[in-house]
């Protein structure tokens, strides 16, 4: 599944996208968003980049094991989880200080935010992960 | 007090240092000994050090009371003074004699001091009642050193057991040490520890030591087997031991706020205790918790029906068997018995349940022992004997002095045992790597190896309880307490009966020990055309026989734990005033044997009494004189099982047997059939809420809005239209056969979804709905391309109808749940209580008083309730963040399924299975 449209195409929409699906993350705590969306974009667009340009150059892209996003995942989030006991606070106490920019109004920002880019690791890592390694059963027939 | 610190560092030097010894080069073999001895010798000293500064602590205390009582003169005073001044115990021996043979002590006796000497605490996990805190009373302080003293010289033992010369000694002692250090931590905790589930967990540290010492020869399948069965029967006791602590610290909430989770708080408030145990009608919740408990004892200390376990235990090196399985471990449960002494013997039920089960271990064990061949299956049902011994000791203690629960130098018993049973123990185990450990094989074997030899014949006149030892003195002690029950209880007679034909049986097992090893006319022969019964007769460690001064750390462990028996027998003053007296319990300020015999036994005590002979001397003399005639007899020499070894396969087979029954009748193998059992629950489940709702007369928000909907429908038009695709696709999916087909009706039900969501303003919810149909759509038609080519099969019409009616009675429940869930006005039951959506919107953006005020306010975010405006993104990663955490693990997890059942393909190569070459780097692609 090949198409010269497809495959040109993907070379525009798959950046934009992962921007995206970052976008989507970081403004999840005030608007429309979350990690888990974010996760599952960026897991789309790099479906689509399998689908269209095959398994090598997906395997350029992403030059390691789909589960190392899982594991990396786990642990950022569950690090967020912990931390605050650290300061004898319960575990996932969020924290959501406001940080000033010179350039416009105050940045929100949760410390719940690193919890969801662990979410977002996770997600990626599980959806691509299974399809590819499904897509490569697929493939070897 | 010791300090907390001090206990603590005693309790875990054994395994600390036992872990150390895995440092050392694996051929390093007296120096690893070394090492590993200094565990228990570290915790032995610190141990004494406690228990000579208590003493010192409690006579100081003693003399100041003393003081104080003669400035007021006033003897009644003196009495209260030390009933509220504590434990001015083992040292008030003397004192109190005199004036309590006046007045009939029937107030202060059984009185355990008010102020147990515990320990301060180091915090672990107080909301769970767990902290670590010591209770450094006599009993305690007696255990921790017996296990301590006795585990320095098994150390030093286990080097002359497994030796050097063997292939797989160096082996053994580099696993022995960690073990056995592990196993002294556990036991030591045990005794030590003062919170009840602190006990609990030392408790089954020392079933789960004993279960890999037992199985030790990991290769014998039988031993394995052994282990098993002793793992299992002492973890059922401990579930009881658990049931037991735990309903005791519930049942005594009315007593110290919070319930008793604390053994010496058990004892400071033993008079309320005590109360409510005389009544325990009232308190039926106490009675469970001393049968719980006493299960865990019993279990632990092998009291019949429970004692197969124990023989079975001797399948251990025999390091193992003199230490865990005679000395130390198998008394746990005689300890847990003597620490609730002193509160539950008041309960009525204590002597009648303990007694009878004691009498009988203790007369089985010593009928079974006689018939054995085997000698350290001999010397294991003689345990088992001494421990229903024990047991009995502390039921008769119950209902010893005067209707008052006193007990009489329990310590003394059970330091007495440990000191004949541990070196017969350790000189079977030497004579069998030697000899042979059949005791039909071992005629005249003195004359090879007299050590060896001596040592068990010295140990053997303790198991007779001959005079000189301190055996003899216990076991007079104990017919003594038999005697002076039964003068009240006239049931104990027959419990002294059973005592005086189990001794009988003890003395016959010595004189054939002596007649065989000295080669003696009587002795014990092989027979020709015998059969072979003994169970593991014959070592699992072979090993050639050592020569050189270390070769003697095989028996002289051993011989130097015998000699106590005969220092403390021919000297008794010095072994109660100065060791044994310290540790006996504060009930025994008040002892009968110190005020009615006289004071301390001694030989020249027993001499006066030869001529004024009481029962108990009588007792003790017609089982040496009977016990002589069976040894000798040989009629009585046949070698027999034990009919109690079918407990354990016949339990083993129900479990499995049933199990597995059970197992292929619910795990059918079948999807559907498992779905259905899914669906049929839910319904059921949630069935009766929906049901409630119904009937119930809160409108709801459905009819809010259909009544609305119905006069406004060209506005709702979308909606309902949207839904009725959604209905429409989903009852579709079961009608159709071909998988594909109805892959592409879930996702057109899932795309129908997104497009409600957009209608009603939900984009985020619509945007994530969108990418997770793609992304399932996807994997689903990769997983049907890999299944293999379905069948079609023709489904008959009414099997279709009846998918489409559990999806739509499924369908239905949850979308009724959802709906009650999102619209009950629960103000009506419960003042106060907003509906969901409100509580939702509350904890994401609101602050604790509510919606309006702090919304969107930039400078006061702490006050908000998850900080955030995205309601649905704060519920995923704030309040409800520890759900999600859960989620993305399941969701990890899931992941790594798909991985491990869909291993990278091996390719075949030149007839040679190789790797991947591109999978094995480690990509996936």
């Amino acid at each position: 599944m090949s198409s010269l449209i497809l495959r040109n195409a993907m070379g525009l929409i798959f950046p934009l996208t992962m921007v995206f699906a970052i976008y989507m993350a970081l403004k999840g705590h005030n608007a429309p968003g979350g990690g888990f969306i974010g996760g599952l974009i960026a897991a789309v667009a790099m479906v689509m980049v399998r689908l269209s340009h095959g398994k090598d150059a997906m395997a350029r892209l992403m030059p390691f094991h789909p589960r190392l996003l899982i594991a990396g995942g786990l642990a950022l989030a569950g690090l967020t989880g912990v931390v605050p006991m650290l300061f004898d606070l319960p575990m996932l106490t969020t924290r959501a200080p406001y940080l000033s920019n010179p350039f416009g109004e105050p940045i929100h920002m949760p410390t719940a935010l690193f919890f969801d880019l662990g979410v977002l690791l996770v997600v990626v890592g599980v959806a691509a992960g299974m399809i590819f390694r499904l897509g490569e059963e697929v493939d070897e027939g | 007090m010791a300090s907390e610190w001090t206990v603590l560092l005693a309790v875990l030097a054994p395994v600390a240092i036992g872990l150390v010894t895995l440092f050392l080069p694996r051929n390093w073999i007296e120096p690893r000994t070394l090492l590993a001895t200094l565990g228990p010798a570290i915790a032995f000293a610190l141990l004494l050090a406690v228990a000579i500064d208590n003493r010192d602590a409690l006579q100081a205390q003693h003399n100041h009371a003393e003081a104080q009582a003669a400035a007021h003169g006033n003897h009644d005073e003196t009495h209260d003074d030390h009933a509220g001044d504590d434990h001015a115990k083992p040292h008030a021996d003397e004192h109190h004699a005199s004036s309590d043979t006046a007045d009939p002590p029937l107030s202060a006796v059984a009185h355990p001091p008010s102020h147990p000497p515990t320990t301060g605490t180091i915090e672990w996990m107080p909301s769970l009642n767990i902290n670590l805190a010591f209770l450094t009373d006599g009993l305690g302080l007696f255990f921790g050193l017996l296990v301590s003293g006795i585990g320095t010289l098994i150390m030093l033992y286990a080097r002359g057991y497994f030796g050097r010369a063997g292939p797989t000694s160096a082996d053994d002692l580099y696993r022995f040490y960690p073990t056995l250090g592990f196993f002294i931590t556990a036991m030591l905790g045990v005794v030590l520890a003062d919170y009840t589930i602190l006990t609990l967990l030392f408790w089954e540290m020392t079933s789960i030591s004993s279960f890999l010492l037992i199985g030790w020869d990991r290769y014998d399948k039988k031993a394995v087997k052994l282990a098993m069965q002793a793992f299992f029967t002492t973890g059922l006791g401990g579930m009881g031991l658990f049931g037991g602590v735990l309903v005791f610290g519930n049942a005594t909430g009315g007593i110290v706020e919070g319930g008793i989770w604390r053994w010496s708080q058990m004892l400071a408030h033993s008079d309320a205790l005590i109360h409510q145990l005389q009544h325990v009608g009232d308190h039926p919740q106490l009675l469970w918790a001393f049968v719980l408990m006493f299960i865990g004892a019993g279990t632990k200390s092998a009291q019949f029906p429970f004692h197969y376990w124990l023989p079975g235990a001797m399948a251990a090196p025999t390091p193992v068997s003199a230490f865990l399985h005679s000395a130390t471990m198998v008394k746990a449960g005689v300890f847990l018995v003597g620490r609730l002494f002193p509160v539950f013997a008041a309960l009525e039920l204590f002597p009648l349940v303990i007694i009878p089960l004691g009498a009988v271990t203790m007369l089985y064990g010593g009928i079974v022992a006689l018939q054995q061949h085997d000698l350290k299956r001999i010397f294991a049902f003689t345990t088992v004997s001494q421990l229903g011994l024990l047991m009995a000791m502390y039921g008769i203690g119950a209902y010893s002095y005067h209707g008052h629960a006193a007990i009489d130098y329990d310590v003394t018993q059970i330091a007495n045992h440990a000191f004949y049973k541990a070196p017969l123990f350790i000189a079977a185990g030497a004579i069998g790597h030697v000899l042979s450990r059949d005791i039909t094989k071992l005629n005249g074997a003195f004359h090879k190896h007299p050590a060896i030899c001596g040592t068990m014949m010295a140990a053997a006149l303790g198991l007779a309880a001959l005079p000189g030892t301190i055996s003899f003195q216990a076991k007079e002690l104990f017919l003594y307490g038999a005697y002076h029950a039964a003068s009240e209880h006239p049931l104990v007679w027959i419990v002294l009966g059973m005592t005086v034909i189990t001794a009988v049986c003890n003395v016959a097992i010595c004189v054939r020990v002596w007649t065989t090893l000295l080669g003696l006319p009587g002795g014990m022969r092989e027979e020709h055309g015998e059969p072979d019964h003994g169970h593991g007769s014959g070592g699992h460690h072979e090993h050639a026989h050592e020569h050189g001064l270390l070769a003697n750390l095989i028996w002289l462990p051993g011989a130097l734990i015998v000699s106590l028996q005969f220092v403390g027998g021919i000297f008794p003053s010095l072994a109660w005033s100065n060791l044994l007296g310290l540790f006996e319990q504060p009930a025994t300020a008040h002892n009968y044997f110190a005020t009615e015999y006289g004071g301390i036994p001694n030989l020249g005590k027993i001499a006066a009494s030869v001529t004024h002979p009481g029962v108990p001397l009588i007792c003790s003399l017609i089982a040496i004189v009977l016990g002589v005639i069976v040894g000798l007899a040989k009629p009585l020499r046949g070698s027999i099982g034990d009919f109690a070894d079918r407990i354990y396969p016949a339990m083993y087979w129900l479990a499995v047997t049933g199990g597995g029954r059970c197992f292929r009748l619910v795990q059918t193998g079948n999807l559907k059939h498992y779905l259905l059992f899914v669906l049929g629950a839910l319904l059921l489940g949630f069935g009766w809420a929906v049901q409630a709702d119904l009937t119930s007369d809160n409108p709801g928000m459905l009819a809010v809005f259909s009544g609305e909907a119905a006069d406004n429908l060209f506005e709702y038009w979308p909606g309902i239209l949207l839904g009725l695709i959604v209905c429409l696709t989903a009852i579709l999916i079961p009608l159709t056969e071909v998988r594909i087909v109805r892959v592409l009706f879930l996702g057109a039900c899932g795309f129908a979804v997104v497009g409600l969501y957009l209608v009603y303003q939900a984009p985020d919810l619509a945007l994530t709905q969108l990418m997770f149909e793609i992304i399932s759509v996807i994997l689903f038609v990769i997983v049907l391309r890999l299944l293999p080519r379905e069948k079609l099969v023709a489904v008959t019409l009414s099997n279709k109808l009846w998918r489409v009616a559990t999806a739509v009675a499924v369908g239905g429940l949850v979308g009724w749940m959802t709906l009650i869930a999102a619209t009950t006005d629960r103000s009506q039951t419960n003042p106060g209580a907003q509906p969901l959506g409100h509580t939702l919107a509350q904890h994401s953006y609101g602050n604790k008083e509510g919606l309006d005020t702090a919304l969107g306010d930039p400078d006061a975010p702490e006050k908000r309730g998850g900080g955030g405006n995205n309601i649905v993104n704060v519920i995923l990663v704030d309040f409800r963040g520890f759900d999600t955490l859960g989620e993305i693990t399941v969701l990890g997890i899931a992941a790594m399924g798909v991985w491990s059942m869909l291993p990278h393909r091996r390719r075949r190569v030149d007839g040679k299975i190789i790797n991947d070459p591109h999978t094995d780097k480690g990509v996936a692609l």
